[in-house]
């Protein structure tokens, strides 16, 4: 959705700068009016359906945000200004929420750019089995959220059935509160995001490595540099607009992730799973309480906005 | 439905052939309306005084959760209730909590896509103050659309009855339900020598006698959820003495009953499986059927799956009795039952279609056939039928007696021990259950004390009933 409204922004106005850029007599004005004319009018039905799909909901979402609106009480709805925003300024479960979103976050888009990037580097060079190994890394990116969050609880994590509580168990660790204890299940659902989504990171740094110009390692190899200080000065320096892309978009799909941490934990123990999307959720449709919902999502929008925004201005300056 | 499960269904019908017999009621008035033709499967409706045909043609569409006994019903509608009346039934089948969510947004939008649901009783109060729901008495009282000779509302358990009206209104008709029960391994605690525990005390004593390594001293559900862990806290909560609101309607579940409910609650999990914090009835049941686990204290329904040889390693060595009492001396079961009501936002005839569906459901002789009828050839038995007329036929008792007194245990308790204040009945539950709920695992998991939890939990709760 975001995507491709950046791109219908960044086609309109490559359509504008060509115009200006030719001189300007009357014919070509008319002309030039015409054809602008009717790039609006191809792009008017995308337009029409974003508006109605993407703009509309929101706005709606915006000015519910200030309403009461509590299906599971006896109040009438109403109008009442800035109040949702003042009881979520208290409420202790929203900063939780929030700060459990910017831990969530933080960490597993980190560790997915480094074990992505290690993963690729690893299988940069042709060895044995190249092709299926790559095939196996990518395979849990093309499972859908919510079954990888199953399949994490039941087969991977239940104490004594799964295969990490029995392998941590051969191990002589014992038996652990993967999805019960609240520090170890915020791990876990960390794990699993990044256990899912990795796989990005080491499409796209695989793609980027094979893209390298090859002189500069070929000079630094003649000039004796060793293999961190290659990576160091050589490959971090030129994969560095790759990783911002890497996290701007895993750091995007992060902060609204849902699916798997709702079918691993619920949101649980108690609230120690709880990103601002699922609260916003629970408040919504579990609770029945949807402007205070709305109020919790509008806040998730303007958080993702400026993180997003503050990603890109990076971006722009590198 | 082919050939094959016509047969195989009057079949079982015919081995219960002692529980066809109806209510003499039934039999007093010869049947005036027969019109749906010679169909054997048939006959019992048509004892009803009324034109079941009144709606033919329409089309209804309901949600329900994917459980053995919906399965049940949906086997037989089609055969059945659509051949009788002539109305189309669509089953829209989604797990319990987003039943729950779909169903609100619907009746809340006033959209009228579900004519009913299999719904928590829980949320008949929130349905009755929005009016999204029709009170039932218009249905039952209309001589046109029920023989109420026939139908025997009376019949229906009388707790279930209690829990689905408001203010003395029926808003939503029990189809099926459950008494929950402490049910535990007849065979261990005999080897062990103890005796099935009378109170809460003895319950956790046998826990801790039992348990070691291999074999779990005892469970509980522990998921979070109103329909989860607040499904056992209630009980506790109740039999020690708990009040959920005190006289002037201010929450109390931070009382010193609730602290303590909660911290039995807590202790007693220190012998149960790894990880139960995360679990729900499934769960648990199937540790049990995998003989991992000796006691625990669920629905009765889960019965038919342990005691099935099939499915269970432990059959026959299961033991059952009602909740140990708790310290207030009550012995308290969950009053649930899955209630069927009719949106408000419905056309009138599609209203009528939807009030002799659920007629027809919660009447003896669907209720009965159901009971026995195998969907598939590996089903189970349903062992939450309505009526109590049934659950007296001695032919159903052998039907779901898996012990000699399993059937006293689930009367007993439905009848004795439970009432309909089990949960706070306010339309604000769904917001109070889930904020309870959440205090509740808290406590499990040792993230907060239970004083902690139920503290925060109850300002909620105050804040929620708009105080």
């Amino acid at each position: 959705m975001a995507e491709s409204r950046d791109v219908l922004v960044t086609a309109t106005r490559h359509v504008v700068n060509e115009q200006s850029l030719r001189p300007g007599t009357p014919g070509r004005n008319r002309l030039r009016t015409q054809e602008s004319r009717f790039a609006w009018l191809m792009i008017s039905p995308s337009l029409l359906v974003l508006l109605l799909v993407g703009t509309v909901p929101l706005a709606a979402l915006v000015i519910m945000s200030f309403t009461r609106i509590d299906l599971a009480s006896t109040r009438p709805n109403a109008f009442i200004g800035a109040d949702n925003f003042i009881r979520m300024a208290r409420d202790d479960r929203f900063w939780h929420a929030l700060w459990v979103m910017l831990v969530y976050t933080v960490s597993s888009v980190t560790l997915q750019l480094v074990i992505g990037l290690a993963l690729a580097l690893a299988l940069l060079r042709p060895v044995r089995g190249q092709g299926a190994l790559r095939v196996a890394i990518l395979l849990p990116m093309i499972l859908a959220p919510v079954v990888v969050g199953l399949a994490w609880r039941t087969l991977i994590l239940t104490p004594d059935y799964g295969i990490i509580d029995f392998a941590v168990q051969a191990l002589g660790f014992g038996s652990q509160p993967w999805l019960t204890d609240a520090r170890w299940a915020l791990i876990s659902v960390i794990t699993i995001h990044t256990w899912q989504w990795t796989p990005f990171a080491f499409l796209v740094f695989t793609a980027t490595l094979h893209a390298l110009p090859q002189e500069p390692f070929e000079a630094a190899m003649i000039d004796g540099a060793g293999a961190w200080q290659r990576f160091r000065d050589l490959t971090l320096p030129l994969l560095w607009p790759t990783i911002i892309v890497i996290v701007i978009m895993r750091t995007m799909i992060a902060l609204r992730a849902f699916d798997a941490i709702f079918s691993a934990t619920g949101g649980g123990p108690g609230t120690a799973t709880e990103i601002l999307n699922l609260y916003a959720y629970r408040v919504s449709f579990t609770s029945l309480t949807l402007g205070y919902g709305a109020a919790v999502a509008t806040m998730l929008l303007i958080v993702t906005a400026v993180i997003s925004v503050m990603l890109f201005r990076l971006q722009a300056r590198d | 439905m082919d050939r094959l499960n016509r047969r195989r269904l009057l079949k079982g019908t015919a081995a219960l052939g002692s529980l066809a017999a109806l209510p003499k009621s039934a039999f007093a008035a010869p049947a005036l309306i027969k019109q749906t033709g010679d169909d054997p499967a048939l006959a019992p409706y048509q004892d009803a005084q009324i034109d079941w045909r009144q709606a033919e043609g329409e089309s209804i569409a309901l949600l329900v959760t994917p459980a053995h006994y919906f399965e049940k019903f949906r086997a037989v509608t089609e055969d059945i209730f659509t051949e009788l009346t002539g109305i189309e039934v669509q089953f829209e089948v989604i797990p319990p909590k987003e039943l729950r969510e779909k169903a609100v947004l619907d009746l809340a939008a006033g959209s009228g896509n579900y004519a009913s649901h299999t719904g928590d009783p829980m949320y008949l109060p929130l349905y009755q103050s929005n009016e999204w729901v029709d009170p039932l008495d218009e249905y039952l009282n209309d001589p046109t659309l029920t023989d109420p000779a026939w139908f025997a509302v009376d019949d229906i358990i009388p707790n279930w009855i209690e829990a689905d009206s408001v203010d003395g209104t029926l808003y939503g008709m029990p189809v099926e339900g459950e008494a929950t029960i402490h049910i535990y391994r007849s065979d261990i605690y005999a080897e062990l020598g103890l005796q099935p525990p009378q109170t809460l005390e003895e319950l956790a004593q046998s826990a801790a006698a039992i348990h070691t390594d291999d074999r779990a001293g005892m469970a509980l559900r522990g998921f979070q959820g109103a329909g989860q862990n607040m499904y056992i806290f209630p009980s506790l909560f109740l039999e020690f003495g708990g009040q959920w609101f005190d006289a002037d309607g201010n929450p109390t579940l931070n009382s010193a009953a609730g602290v303590d409910a909660l911290q039995y609650y807590v202790d007693l999990l220190q012998y149960a499986p790894a990880g139960v914090e995360n679990w729900n009835w499934p769960e648990i049941m199937e540790a049990f059927a995998g003989g991992g686990l000796t006691q625990y204290v669920d629905a009765n329904s889960t019965a038919s799956v342990i005691e099935n040889p099939a499915s269970s390693t432990v059959a026959g060595k299961v033991g059952y009795q009602r909740w140990p009492a708790g310290p207030s001396g009550r012995r308290v079961t969950s009053i649930w039952n899955w209630t069927m009501s009719i949106n408000s936002a419905l056309p009138d005839e599609q209203k009528k279609a939807t009030w002799l569906y659920i007629q027809w459901l919660a009447s003896r002789p669907t209720q009965l056939l159901s009971a026995s009828y195998k969907e598939t050839p590996e089903a189970v038995v349903r062992t939450g039928v309505n009526r109590s007329s049934i659950w007296n036929d001695p032919a159903y008792q052998e039907l779901v007696g898996f012990t000699e007194d399993y059937v006293d245990v689930v009367l007993t308790s439905l009848q004795e021990d439970t009432d309909p204040n089990w949960r706070p009945r306010v339309p604000q539950w769904p917001e109070i259950g889930e904020v309870s709920a959440i205090a509740v695992q808290s406590a499990l998991t040792n993230q907060k004390t239970p004083q902690q939890a139920l503290d925060d939990a109850n300002s909620e709760i105050v804040r929620i009933m708009g105080g």
